[in-house]
């Protein structure tokens, strides 16, 4: 299961799985996000490719109307995936 | 090898993921060494669902493993012919508003696997993927 759950303003929080099945569910809930985001995955257990092509997509909308997308912190495994991917320092990811 | 066979369909990544974790289990392996496998057959598994376009409905999963690697293999009968190993490589060094997201799953199996080998025989195509896992 994922879950996208709202924080404060300008924050998120990323919790589960956001693997194949969950990412074409969970296009609409960052469809909706807006201005400058910090997104805490401390509890983002996994990624795949379909979780990283909703990331990027909302992180080129976002860049498109001068705000970031950042995700801090963020679980060593899943971390690695945005690395492969070459997204991990546009992320704002160590 | 532990089989098994799965509806065609990205809602069967669950099911995936616990027969990842039946196979652990039984073979005594540590489930924090499971995401890299999680993640390739994911990746493997979509792209057969979404791509190969088999006349069944079913594909089936295997894995093994000899104490230092995990082998994969998937094969799906009645298939069209589908190498994962000739896909284009994703330009990931571009900047960010000219990246596409296509082609990174098959950029992570690369990355993740110490072989990589497809057949396609009698309108069945099997993938096999060897994963590093010492113990």
């Amino acid at each position: 299961m994922f879950r996208l759950d709202l924080g404060d303003p300008g924050t998120v929080r990323l919790i589960g799985r956001l693997d194949g099945a969950e990412a074409e569910r969970a296009v609409s809930s960052f469809a909706k996000l807006e201005g400058s985001i910090v997104a805490d995955c401390s509890e983002l257990d996994y990624i795949s490719s379909a979780g990283i092509a909703v990331i990027l997509v909302t992180l080129q909308r976002l860049n498109q109307k001068g705000h970031t997308l950042r995700l801090h912190p963020v679980q060593p495994r899943v971390g690695n995936v945005f690395k492969y991917a070459g997204l991990a320092q546009m992320l704002g990811i160590e | 090898m532990l089989v098994r066979r799965f509806p065609r369909a990205v809602d069967s990544l669950p099911a995936l993921v616990a027969f990842v974790r039946e196979f652990f289990a039984a073979r005594a392996i540590d489930a924090d060494q499971a995401f890299d496998v999680d993640l390739v057959l994911e990746e493997l598994f979509t792209n057969m669902v979404r791509h190969a376009g088999g006349s069944t409905s079913e594909i089936e999963v295997g894995l093994d493993d000899d104490g230092t690697a995990l082998t994969m293999k998937l094969r799906d009968e009645g298939a069209e012919p589908w190498d994962p190993s000739q896909a284009p490589v994703p330009e990931t060094d571009r900047p960010i508003h000219e990246r596409r997201p296509g082609g990174l799953g098959i950029h992570f199996i690369r990355r993740l696997t110490r072989d990589l080998r497809f057949e396609h025989l009698d309108g069945t195509t099997t993938v096999t993927a060897v994963i590093e896992m010492p113990r």
